[in-house]
């Protein structure tokens, strides 16, 4: 039994001991919360020095066992990606892949949510034409042909990842090659 | 002692995230399992919880949310035994309901297996379907596991852990809409592991 002497002394600890778990909640939800975050900035941060400058269209080998960049990647597609900043501004993104088979272009928020995607089928064999907006860019951009979609980002920063299947890339590189060059990220003005 | 404690109380927070999000990390995320294969139905997803989003990022960064494509991840035999690089398996089971699929073995650190043959997985184009539209893989480490049988080599060399990963790209929608009716492939160990 706790008796009034031992409760006065106690007192003071019972403030400490809900700041202790305060701080423990708030350490184990900032690790949660930051986590993804990280990993994307340092994936930006370690992509190939040419590649870091947003905008700059990135062109991976095939994938094989090298590849060590990304978790569970895919043996069977073909890859190009590039970086994107929409704190000037919104962006331009355009590609007209030929490609023999599935394509998608995907957009990642800076928390690596995928926050928008097309696909050949949606594409329907036109050009794909994004103007992508940032969450703070005010007033309306509008779209300045029927072709061209409006999309609105979650963050200013993040990531855009273009892949094509491959059946038979010894037969199929050269075709492959030029759709995924046909990508453009681009500052709107 | 009081900075102590509090320096400890960060630690203890940080420490314990860190352990939650590696026991389950990927696409099996707070997922739906499926015989030995799990999936999340937040892979990629703006809606993914707090969790779910660390977890994905560890393992399985720059998913496609299951509209586009689901993934389906194995680290067990369909007898409930952790997959192991060392061990023979045959993956079987029925093509499954999807413009295009694939079934890749990885590493227990989810990257590739380096193998001088260059074959990590096999996909609904070079997979021949038997009869009853069914595909087969085996997949072991060294070539004299390879099957005579018709199905796919897959090499898994050395003895770490194993992971099957199941790719389904643009899936019938009743899938993406219910993803634990997919009829799972088999994962059955062919023997004793070396």
């Amino acid at each position: 039994m706790i008796t009034g002497a031992a409760k006065r002394r106690l007192r003071p600890w019972r403030g400490h001991a809900i700041a202790l778990l305060s701080v423990l909640a708030f350490s184990h939800l900032a690790v949660v919360w930051a986590l993804p975050r990280v990993i994307m900035a340092k994936l930006a941060a370690n992509a190939p020095p040419e590649t870091r400058v947003p905008g700059t269209v990135h062109l991976p080998p095939m994938t094989d066992h090298t590849q060590r960049r990304v978790v569970l990647p895919s043996p069977d597609l073909l890859y190009a990606t590039c970086a994107f900043d929409l704190s000037r501004g919104p962006w331009r993104i355009r590609a007209d892949p030929k490609a023999p088979h599935y394509w998608s272009i995907a957009l990642y928020a800076a928390n690596s949510d995928n926050f928008f995607v097309v696909n050949d089928r949606q594409a329907a064999g036109a050009p794909v034409d994004l103007i992508l907006v940032g969450p703070n860019t005010p007033g309306a951009v509008a779209e300045s042909s029927a072709q061209q979609r409006r999309v609105r980002a979650p963050s200013d920063r993040g990531l855009l990842l273009m892949r094509l299947l491959v059946s038979d890339y010894s037969m199929e590189a050269q075709v492959l090659d030029a759709a995924r060059r046909s990508l453009r990220c681009d500052p709107l003005s | 002692m009081l900075a102590a404690l509090y320096v400890g109380a960060i630690a203890l927070g940080a420490g314990s995230a860190w352990v939650l999000l590696h026991s389950v990390s990927g696409p099996a995320a707070g997922g739906v399992a499926v015989g030995p294969w799990r999936t999340s139905l937040l892979t990629g997803s703006p809606d993914a919880d707090l969790y779910t989003r660390a977890r994905i990022a560890l393992g399985a960064l720059l998913a496609l949310s299951r509209d586009e494509t689901m993934y389906y991840l194995a680290q067990a035999d369909s007898d409930g035994r952790a997959l192991r690089s060392a061990c023979r398996y045959r993956v079987s089971g029925p093509a499954p309901a999807a413009r295009w699929w694939s079934v890749t073995a990885y590493a227990d650190d989810h990257f590739l297996f380096d193998n001088p043959q260059r074959r990590y997985s096999l996909n609904s184009r070079h997979a021949v379907l038997d009869a009853q539209g069914r595909f087969a893989l085996v997949s072991g480490p060294d070539v004299a596991g390879q099957p005579g049988d018709g199905a796919t080599w897959l090499p898994t060399p050395g003895d770490r852990g194993l992971v099957f990963a199941l790719r389904l790209y643009n899936p019938q929608p009743e899938l993406a809409s219910a993803p634990g009716s997919l009829a799972a492939p088999r994962i059955e160990r062919l023997g004793d592991c070396a």
